[in-house]
């Protein structure tokens, strides 16, 4: 039997996404003895679509040749969605965290139509989390986003798969890999301006950095967690967010005489929402130097778990994307 | 927590170290030591130690310790469990309104052996400074963050808050 997929958003992750389905159809063959087929891949601009699967490779040989992933897209994408026929749909068009964007209407429509989803848009889910988990739970269908925080980092399946039958008291976590980069670099001795122009300039930044140094980013998902591992009803306007842009090298020095590093950390208990720089004993998990995602959970029986991961990246973020694609085979298989 | 306890060592040498090194070995902080050669009791001598550990395991890791190396502990009181703040203000701050909100801080709850450093670099108007003090009620930790947090938002500060808090 065939899985059909849909997937909406073609960028860097969108390729990441059929480049790993494309490694992965062994595998899947093997162990679900089901075959996985993209049926429809777009972009902003242009789609493409075969009921009978369409090819990873030239998808992206496409993408990369002419900027477009198939013929120009018909302008309602919803009544696309409606009219075609797929049991998963992969959602990684950009984020808009102040509507939920386009990403948020293409989750409804295949919520509606009783199609699994898979997303990291943060947008939707820091906005409506508990509107399109209801809908995903009345249609008895599955809503998964291992992705949308901390990227390949396992973060939420394993709050609500494996620590199923534990409390869990906080989460505290470096959740921006940027605004860790540019803290890593100030320890050294660069000043703010500095470290986020080399941050620039490695491609960790954006051009305008305001959506990772403001602590945006961070506090979606921090929002994200609260709805989806302490069952909150909260949204992205709800946690407290300070950024990193006020710190000066005297902080970060009189923080080193302590031995001591500032962090940004997002931290999330089922009183407290919060995105703002803090002190780390030096040699905590938390001070991790680079890019990399950290979290450290804390549940009544466990005692303290901490997981790291690459918070971004073509193919950690689909990696993240597959393991929800398997949770997806594994439950109907069952 | 703050320990103060009276122990009683054999009075040869090297056995007054010997009642001191375990609290190092469980990571506590001597504060002072107070060596009686009148007070003798079965051929030992008295000695009065104050030190800080973190908490309670640490104490009894130190009190069996002690029991292994013939340590006799005769009180051990004056216990005071203390919990740390620890904050960076960031801002257009002065060395006066840093006492000011100190003073004021530790009229809303207790402040302990505060530690207060402050940037030097003075062509910045952004200082910054450094407060380590310890409370000695878990509440007090909450009722701290809250005034800093609000007394540092109307002056326009950016205050930095450690992790436990």
């Amino acid at each position: 039997m065939t899985l059909k997929i849909v997937i909406s958003g073609f960028g860097t992750v969108g390729q990441g996404v059929a480049e790993v389905l494309e490694r992965k159809q062994d595998f899947i063959k093997r162990r679900f003895h089901r075959q996985v087929r993209i049926v429809a891949a777009f972009d902003s601009r242009s789609l493409a679509h075969d009921d009978g699967g369409l090819d990873p490779e030239l998808l992206l040989e496409r993408k990369s040749s002419s900027g477009m992933v198939g013929d120009p897209r018909p302008s309602d994408m919803c009544r696309f969605l409606r009219e075609t026929e797929f049991d998963v749909l992969v959602e990684v068009s950009p984020t808009n965290i102040e509507t939920g964007g386009d990403g948020l209407l293409f989750i409804r429509e295949a919520l509606n139509k009783g199609a699994h989803v898979i997303t990291v848009n943060k947008g939707p889910l820091a906005l409506h989390f508990r509107e399109l988990n209801d809908l995903a739970k009345k249609k008895k269908v599955q809503l998964r986003f291992e992705g949308a925080v901390g990227g390949a980092m396992p973060i939420i399946n394993l709050c609500k798969e494996n620590f199923m039958g534990e409390r869990i008291l906080t989460i505290q976590g470096i959740l921006n890999g940027t605004c860790n980069f540019i803290l890593s670099r100030m320890d050294k001795g660069l000043p703010f301006g500095q470290a986020l122009k080399e941050a620039q300039e490695l491609g960790y930044a954006e051009s305008d950095p305001s959506y990772d140094i403001d602590g945006i980013d961070s506090a979606s998902k921090v929002a994200i967690l609260a709805n989806a591992v302490f069952d909150r009803d909260v949204t992205f306007s709800d946690v407290s967010v300070t950024g990193i842009t006020a710190i000066t090298e005297d902080a970060i020095a009189l923080a080193g005489d302590q031995n001591m590093v500032i962090r940004l950390i997002g931290e999330v208990s089922p009183d407290k929402l919060e995105v703002a720089p803090r002190l780390i004993p030096k040699g905590h998990p938390l001070s991790l130097s680079g890019t990399l995602n950290m979290a450290q959970i804390n549940t009544d029986l466990a005692g303290p778990i901490t997981i790291s991961g690459r918070g971004a990246g073509r193919i950690e973020t689909a990696s993240a994307i597959f393991s929800d694609l398997v949770a997806i085979l594994e439950a109907e298989r069952q | 927590m703050r320990v103060n306890a009276d122990v009683y060592v054999k009075d040869v040498p090297g056995q007054l170290v010997g009642s001191l090194e375990p609290i190092s070995m469980v990571d506590g902080n001597i504060v002072g030591v107070v060596h009686h050669h009148e007070k003798v009791m079965n051929d030992r001598i008295g000695v009065n130690i104050t030190f800080d550990v973190d908490g309670s395991d640490q104490l009894e890791r130190l009190k069996a310790i002690w029991k292994e190396r013939d340590v006799t502990i005769s009180r051990l009181g004056s216990v005071v469990e203390t919990y740390p703040v620890e904050y960076l203000f960031i801002g257009d701050i002065t060395p006066s309104y840093l006492e000011r909100l100190m003073a004021d801080a530790s009229e809303k709850a207790g402040l302990e052996s505060v530690d207060l450093r402050y940037s030097s670099r003075v062509q910045s108007r952004k200082k910054a400074a450094m407060m380590l003090a310890k409370v000695r009620r878990p509440e007090d930790v909450q009722i701290i963050d809250r005034f800093f947090m609000q007394e540092c938002q109307k002056a326009g500060i950016l205050a930095v808050r450690g992790l436990g808090q």
